[in-house]
């Protein structure tokens, strides 16, 4: 005997038509603005608690009084979204009138490249952006027509900059009795006497990035500008096993022997990194100016101070993300507007305040005394165009190679030498590719 | 109840009860644990979780991480979003897989396999294989970023999941009850609605759910075709925390929370109605 | 076939209505055709014409042959990513639905008989919640747990003396795929129990009763009857649970991103840095129409034994 159950057709019913009600909802008007120059749609990933933010906030307040009548649509993206779909989201109406980009050959370049970008080179000499810009910082502007940064055509501009420098816990210096080291050979001893004590002396990020700019730091200890733009730049082949980088293999895993490096860092993150050392279990890390706003947010229960890398005139660092203005952008002379704004003093002085690297910021004018050194360590670099940029900028995909590579070198896996054939012949391939 | 005294027949008792208990009991906990872990961090003050690492426990009760996340984000909204696609994929999907199965299982029609396949192959497919045609596809009809495009695709997605069980279960649906219904003089139409979908409620609600939470938890598509922040779904908002080099791990754990609460809400709910509906429809 | 020499009147009321049958059901399919048509097969032609060429993403493709393939063959990574790959199904297709079924009948059997069906309804909501949880709360929630450092796995084994024991678990190659291997099996779990006690819902207790009476004892109801009955949800959860294995990359993406080196590459990780990162869409292509070649082969051979099986069992 089956029953008919009612229930079926009016749960069905009921089915239906919610389903229904549920994707007109979805059709919903999107209201799409046009390039009426009422609005100006405005992209960035950074914080609002960071120096960026902060600072960017500012300038949409001051954008906004001067532009009665227009109203800037800020949307918060998530870096990986932006990232991974740049390329799509540009190459159809659904994006912004200017957003924050990353700067190198795999990221604006490509874009460039693509002809997703505007060419902002005439802006720029009207405005005159390119006298607040140093030449390292231009670099990472400027692309030519294979994507290859460096080159003569200006698709994005930076209002930070970026470096790597030591961080380092000064009670747990003073223990030792150790001061700044300001030699190569005098940051080794220092690193010595943590390990004769049984401290492990750097936090080290060995699965993300922080491991491989160590590398690199150790390969500029040997290297001039010609190899930065040699590497970078491909303006010569480069020699994997030339002194530069044999010298960096070696003594890295020289670094994993002594106990300078922890034998088990293949496998911390970048953020784990930071957060061992913040809590004081490392004396030193080795990592970027990204962290610094973190760190005096978070270290209560010591004193940390930070020097550059010794031994080198040449840094991990860069221009920082720049404001790119797609094709597609429906009011860029708004997008160019805003960026004019945000390269003033007041708003670069407000960067620097809340403990960004500004390109064009008085140190002077900076009242908070960490900031002010975070700053003029940069300048000293900046003026000595000591900028050399990231190991994992010059290939696509790079940066899985480098982080598997010191991955093994840290691991003991593999000699040095095997890891540089490794990581040489990716390089080699894709400036194979880029000739074509 | 029959089932009970003959089960009593040389069973030893109590003793295997609590074994069975605690054994059960121990793996779900451990199976919960990284749950804790989460609500654990989701309500604790950054300055703590940089001072003691994420294992620890929190001196006081944080609220803040999860108040500031949720109007960062405007999570009332992303929550909408992902209950309006998932909702709709799940009632879609049922409906198309209830079609085919029926066609497919009960109707028995020749090349059935080749037709199990086809739709199958909508779940064979990884995702980054279609990415790149579908946003072209999206973008020709204007539909690209926007929810109608994810809501399409995943029930596509899911119906071919859908198809393939149901196919199989009705394979096996009771041939009296069609039978009578035909002699009845019910077409094949009244047939599937009056007869098939109340028998089979139980593996339908189950299916519901599944496509439910499958599709609420879904990213990389979302994040390819939900551009604009007014449509983003929970994972994709989710998404806005992990930074270029740093990551924000109590709000990450914040954000977590949020995340997992509807779904989890969601799954407890049903699970009665499931169960509910098994006393109810029962095959005889 | 029909036979028409031994069938004078080939349109009888017989064949004519097994013929209007036929057409009758193909009208229900028509929606899931259009929708499949739409938005996957058409995306599937595009993506295998799109392996045949060198494009970026943007701009216009170069046809360039079977370049990509030749490139596969001799590309280690992608051997490599398939070598994981038996790994995987091993921890997300096997363990799950050998464990799943001996939990849902114990569970269903016994729990929900002798203690209640509350009971054992809690129980397989916690079984199952993993599945619920976002994939990227997996992977930082997980990082956390098998920590080199301060991770509770590790904490654990010191505590009680296993110290020893303790190792880099997601960072050590030896180790990193174990590890996710473990993972996956604690995300999967849940799935088969919810499928095959929904599917133990259907047995017909008439034949327990039956059992009962013949004497058989707990296990040999279990697999005489129980297993027997819902053969339609093992297979189902078999086929599925080794498709979402030979798919699998979210859960990669955030544990390990194919690392340490290639320790943990799967197909479809390979397949997305090549779209995404390196902005190779013909390379990714290939990989990924490779991938959908061999995961079509082998559902079509699983769908084969299933439909020979269920016509031998006559019914």
């Amino acid at each position: 005997m089956f029953r008919q159950p009612r229930t079926g057709t009016r749960t069905l019913i009921a089915a239906v038509l919610t389903a229904t009600a549920l994707t007109l909802s979805a059709c919903g008007a999107d209201a799409d603005d046009s390039g009426d120059g009422s609005t100006l749609r405005l992209w960035h990933y950074e914080g609002a608690n960071s120096a960026m933010g902060i600072a960017w906030a500012e300038a949409i307040k001051q954008f906004e009084a001067s532009h009665p009548g227009v109203t800037v649509v800020y949307e918060e993206k998530g870096f990986e979204q932006i990232r991974q779909n740049a390329g799509m989201i540009l190459n159809s109406d659904q994006g912004p009138d200017i957003l924050e980009y990353n700067k190198g050959n795999a990221t604006a370049g490509l874009l460039s490249k693509q002809g997703l970008l505007t060419d902002l080179s005439d802006v720029v000499a009207e405005r005159g952006w390119d006298e607040m810009i140093s030449p390292s910082v231009a670099t990472t502007c400027r692309y030519d027509a294979n994507g290859v940064m460096g080159g003569d055509t200006w698709y994005g501009i930076p209002n930070y900059g970026e470096f790597v420098m030591v961080y380092y816990n000064k009670d747990m210096f003073a223990e030792y009795d150790l001061s700044v080291p300001t030699a190569f050979a005098e940051f080794e001893g220092v690193l010595d006497t943590f390990v004769d004590n049984g401290v492990t002396p750097i936090s080290v990020g060995g699965a993300e990035y922080p491991a491989q700019q160590i590398l690199y730091e150790l390969a500029l200890t040997q290297a001039d500008r010609s190899f930065v733009d040699d590497f970078q730049l491909y303006a010569n082949p480069v020699d994997f096993h030339g002194p530069e980088f044999s010298y960096a293999a070696t003594t890295f895993a020289e670094w994993v022997d002594k106990g300078y490096i922890g034998a088990d860092s293949a496998g911390i993150k970048a953020e784990d990194m930071g957060v061992a050392f913040t809590q004081g279990n490392f004396p030193i890390m080795i990592s970027g100016s990204w962290w610094y706003g973190r760190m005096s947010d978070e270290i209560t229960d010591f004193e940390w101070g930070t020097f550059l890398f010794p031994g080198s005139d040449l840094h991990p660092g860069s221009g920082g993300n720049i404001w790119v203005v797609p094709s597609n952008a429906k009011n860029k002379d708004l997008a160019y507007d805003f960026i004019d704004i945000t390269m003033q003093p007041d708003i670069q002085n407000l960067l620097g305040e809340s403990g960004g690297v500004p390109l064009a910021a008085d140190p002077a004018a900076i009242t908070n005394p960490k900031a002010k050194e975070l700053i003029e360590n940069f300048n000293t670099l900046n003026d000595s165009d000591g900028l050399a940029f990231y190991p994992d900028w010059p290939a696509p995909g790079y940066y899985d190679v480098l982080v598997a590579g010191v991955q093994q070198l840290i691991n003991g896996s593999k000699s040095p030498d095997e890891v540089l054939d490794e990581i040489a012949k990716p390089y080699n391939d894709n400036l194979a590719s880029i000739g074509e | 109840m029959v089932a009970a005294t003959t089960a009593r027949r040389g069973r030893p008792g109590r003793l295997t009860a609590s074994t069975v208990l605690i054994g059960l009991t121990v793996l779900t906990l451990l199976v919960l644990a990284p749950f804790l872990v989460v609500a654990l961090n989701a309500v604790k003050a950054p300055a703590e979780y940089a001072a003691n690492g994420p294992l620890s426990l929190p001196g006081e009760l944080y609220l803040r991480g999860i108040v500031d996340f949720w109007f960062r984000v405007d999570f009332g909204e992303k929550l909408w979003n992902s209950f309006l696609i998932s909702a709709t994929v799940a009632v879609g999907a049922v409906v198309i897989s209830v079609l085919n199965a029926y066609a497919i299982g009960i109707g028995r029609m020749r090349g059935r396999l080749a037709f199990l396949m086809f739709f199958l192959l909508a779940n064979l497919l990884p995702q980054e294989a279609l990415v790149y045609p579908l946003y072209y596809l999206s973008k020709q009809v204007g539909l690209y970023n926007s929810r109608i495009a994810v809501i399409i695709i995943f029930t596509a997605i899911q119906a071919a999941f859908g198809t393939y069980l149901l196919s199989s279960v009705f394979r096996d649906f009771p041939r009296q009850l069609l039978e009578a219904a035909a002699m009845d003089g019910a077409g094949k139409w009244r047939v599937l609605w009056k007869v098939v979908v109340p028998t089979s409620w139980p593996t339908l609600s189950v299916l519901f759910t599944f496509f439910f939470i499958w599709t609420w938890n879904e990213f990389f598509l979302p994040l390819i075709f939900l551009i604009s922040n007014d449509k983003q779904t929970v994972p994709v908002a989710l998404g806005v925390l992990q930074g270029d080099r740093m990551m924000d791990a109590t709000t990450t754990s914040a954000s977590a929370l949020l995340g997992i609460v509807p779904a989890v809400l969601f799954f407890l709910i049903f699970q009665r109605t499931l169960t509910r509906g098994v006393l109810a429809g029962a095959v005889k | 076939m029909a036979k028409p020499l031994t069938r004078p009147h080939p349109r009888t009321r017989a064949g004519a209505s097994a013929r209007k049958a036929d057409y009758g059901y193909v009208a229900f399919l028509l929606p899931g055709i259009v929708l499949f048509l739409a938005v996957i097969v058409v995306p599937l032609l595009m993506n295998i014409g799109i392996s045949f060429t060198r494009w970026s993403g943007v701009g216009t493709p170069e046809w360039i042959g079977f370049d990509n393939y030749d490139r596969l063959l001799h590309d280690t990574n992608f051997w490599i990513s398939f070598r994981n790959i038996g790994f995987i199904i091993l921890a997300m297709a096997v363990l799950p639905t050998l464990l799943g079924l001996f939990l849902a009948a114990v569970l269903f059997d016994y729990v929900a008989k002798r203690i209640g069906p509350r009971t054992a309804s809690v129980f397989r909501s916690g079984l199952y919640l993993p599945q619920v949880l976002p994939v990227a709360v997996t992977g930082i929630v997980w990082g956390w747990i098998l920590h080199p450092s301060y991770g509770a796995l590790n904490s654990i084994l010191d505590r009680v003396g296993l110290g020893a024991l303790a190792q880099n678990w997601l960072g050590d190659p030896a180790y990193a795929l174990l590890s996710v291997m473990a993972v996956m099996v604690w995300f999967q779990l849940g799935y088969p129990v919810v499928m095959f006690m929904a599917g133990l819902q259907r047995v017909d207790p008439e034949l327990y009763e039956a059992a009962d009476l013949d004497g058989a004892g707990w296990f040999q109801r279990f697999t005489r009857i129980a297993v027997h009955q819902i053969r339609p949800e093992i297979y189902v959860v078999l086929v599925t649970t080794t498709i979402a294995a030979l798919k699998i990359f979210g859960q990669i993406f955030v544990l390990t991103r194919g690392g340490p080196g290639n320790a943990t590459l799967v197909p479809s990780y390979f397949a997305y840095q090549n779209f995404f990162e390196k902005a190779d869409a013909g390379y990714g292509s290939a990989i990924a129409t490779v991938l959908t070649a061999i995961i079509v082969v082998l559902t079509y051979l699983f769908l084969r034994i299933q439909t020979r099986d269920e016509r031998l069992e006559g019914s």
